[in-house]
């Protein structure tokens, strides 16, 4: 799915390199770094919005950077650490704009697009909020509802930057229970820069940690790091 | 996004009220004239008959005046405001008023023949608009809260009235008392035959607006958001520029600077349709902003008799409480 070949991430500074990882379809990926490491530059060089100083993304055998932006937003979806929600904005028209790089010029939803949305919505179990103004959500609601978002992108990539940052320990939960289950069910390659260590060991989830020594970042598969050894290599 | 069921009912009355309203202002002034007499001003116009004379040289383009003012105004009123992503953004207050304002002003007062025609006076609006427009966007990167924003329009159009007051000083009596009456506001200004080449402008206006309505409804959910939707953040930030400064600029030109309508009319269209389907939106505007407009007007001819209000005031008075209403409601 995506290949990183001898990559160098930095932008005007390098900040670190990458021994060559091949991330796949199905599973999940746990970003973890202390701040400053270069997390948010790694997410930006994956979507292509800045340039590794050296080396190659590919993603299915293409250069990254080769990629227009429709191409792009056909391929990789991002969701915020937050949301706030927008006036007059119903959940259901907001995970129709995910819909946005297949729709035409006037950017009408077609019966298949439809479809597509209310799969979403039934698949994160928020069907029922459909009609709900995006303000009047809770938290964890509202995350889900952009990560609704971002699936009916039918993008083979999601890339989520703190997503549970401002939710509760329930709510924190079910979102990575549900990202799990979105990245088996429908075969996607998902990536989550995290703080919440405990979260992210307990969630099973593979580990790309940012090696503070080595200035490197490296790929344990899940259950094989302990927390211990996760906070020694990467703070 | 659709047009949901009922905003479709609303939309259908709006339409059908509209004829009767702009019935109402044809027909509203000191002067009474029959129906008979418009279909023979527009269709076999003789201009010796004193009623068909009134309504082709001054109802006919004021009413057209008013519906376009009312509704181009309001479109670039809610362009502005989603692409700052701010409910208080609006062609006047943002400076792109001013920027007309001023163009002409220096157009006018040259006293050189092309710029002080209708096509010199035009174009000098819409360059002016446009550029203003660009400082505006230019100045967006730079800042990140919406109240600094709307500053910096306030402080460009401060700084343009303080240069068009020195401009007047200078200026001859003749050129003064044209760009004050310009400046108070009026939708009489048109000649019945200039208005076929307004009318091509607003249709390239809002004919352009249609191809924005996807990228706007993306940029709802914030400039980031809408590139990783694969919107073309920069190109369509530039056009929707353009297209205000076209609707702006050419109302400006004909009608002098109008306030608070682009700014109250989306929110009013947004508490009434609850939606932001930029399509229910646009056309939302469109009407809602006619409505306003020939309302306004209409008061106005009702009491020329006895008070004479430029149009300019009369939006301010009911635009002004609106803002806020607007501020006390979602800012606070």
């Amino acid at each position: 799915m995506i290949e990183l070949n001898g990559i160098e991430i930095g932008y005007k500074k390098r900040l670190f390199s990458i021994e060559d990882i091949q991330l796949s379809k199905g599973k999940v990926y746990s970003l973890i770094g202390s701040n400053g490491a270069g997390k948010t530059t790694f997410l930006k060089t994956l979507q292509g919005n800045i340039t590794p100083l050296n080396g190659q993304i590919l993603i299915n055998k293409t250069e990254v950077q080769l990629f227009d932006r429709l191409k792009l937003s056909q391929t990789i979806s991002f969701v915020n650490s937050k949301f706030d929600g927008v006036d007059y904005l119903r959940v259901y028209d907001y995970v129709g704009l995910g819909r946005t790089p297949y729709t035409n010029a006037l950017g009408r939803l077609s019966e298949k697009d439809q479809k597509i949305v209310e799969n979403a919505l039934t698949e994160l179990n928020i069907k029922h909020l459909s009609c709900y103004f995006t303000t009047k959500l809770s938290d964890g609601e509202r995350q889900l509802a952009a990560i609704a978002r971002a699936i009916s992108q039918e993008t083979d990539i999601i890339i989520l930057d703190e997503p549970t940052a401002f939710l509760d320990y329930a709510n924190r939960k079910l979102v990575m229970r549900e990202m799990k289950k979105i990245a088996s069910e429908l075969q996607k390659c998902i990536i989550i820069s995290s703080h919440d260590l405990d979260l992210c060991l307990e969630s099973e989830t593979d580990i790309l940690v940012i090696n503070k020594e080595l200035k490197t970042l490296q790929h344990f598969i899940s259950n094989t790091l302990s927390k211990e050894k996760l906070i020694e290599i990467g703070f | 996004m659709t047009v949901a069921r009922n905003n479709k009912f609303i939309l259908f009355t709006l339409v059908l009220l509209f004829p009767i309203l702009c019935g109402m202002h044809l027909f509203a002034g000191e002067i009474t004239v029959s129906f008979s007499d418009f279909w023979n001003s527009v269709l076999n116009y003789n201009d010796e008959n004193t009623s068909q004379t009134i309504i082709r040289e001054f109802r006919i383009p004021r009413l057209t005046m008013g519906i376009l003012a009312g509704g181009g105004l309001s479109i670039a009123g809610l362009f502005m405001q989603t692409m700052f992503n701010n409910p208080l953004a609006g062609p006047y207050i943002l400076g792109i008023n001013s920027g007309s304002s001023l163009f002409v002003a220096f157009s006018v007062m040259t006293g050189i023949p092309f710029l002080t025609s209708n096509l010199g006076t035009i174009s000098s609006a819409l360059i002016g608009a446009f550029i203003f427009g660009l400082i505006i966007l230019s100045f967006s990167y730079l800042v990140k809260s919406h109240i600094s924003l709307l500053l910096i329009g306030i402080m460009l159009g401060s700084f343009t009235s303080a240069i068009v007051s020195i401009l007047q000083t200078m200026s001859e009596p003749n050129q003064l008392k044209l760009f004050t009456m310009w400046t108070m506001g009026s939708l009489q200004q048109v000649e019945y035959t200039e208005l076929p080449m307004i009318i091509l402008f607003f249709i390239v206006g809002i004919g352009l607006s249609l191809f924005m309505i996807k990228p706007l409804n993306a940029l709802v959910i914030g400039e980031s958001q809408a590139l990783t939707l694969g919107i073309h953040v920069k190109y369509v930030r530039l056009a929707l520029i353009s297209i205000t400064a076209i609707l702006t600029g050419i109302i400006t030109a004909y009608c002098g600077p109008i306030a608070f309508v682009g700014l109250a009319v989306p929110n009013i269209v947004k508490m009434i349709f609850k939606t932001q389907s930029h399509l229910t939106l646009l056309i939302g505007c469109f009407l809602i902003g006619s409505f306003f407009m020939l309302t306004c007007d209409i008061i106005i001819q009702v009491l020329e008799s006895t008070i004479h209000i430029p149009i300019n005031a009369l939006t301010s008075i009911i635009g002004a409480p609106f803002v806020i209403v607007i501020v006390l409601k979602r800012l606070a």
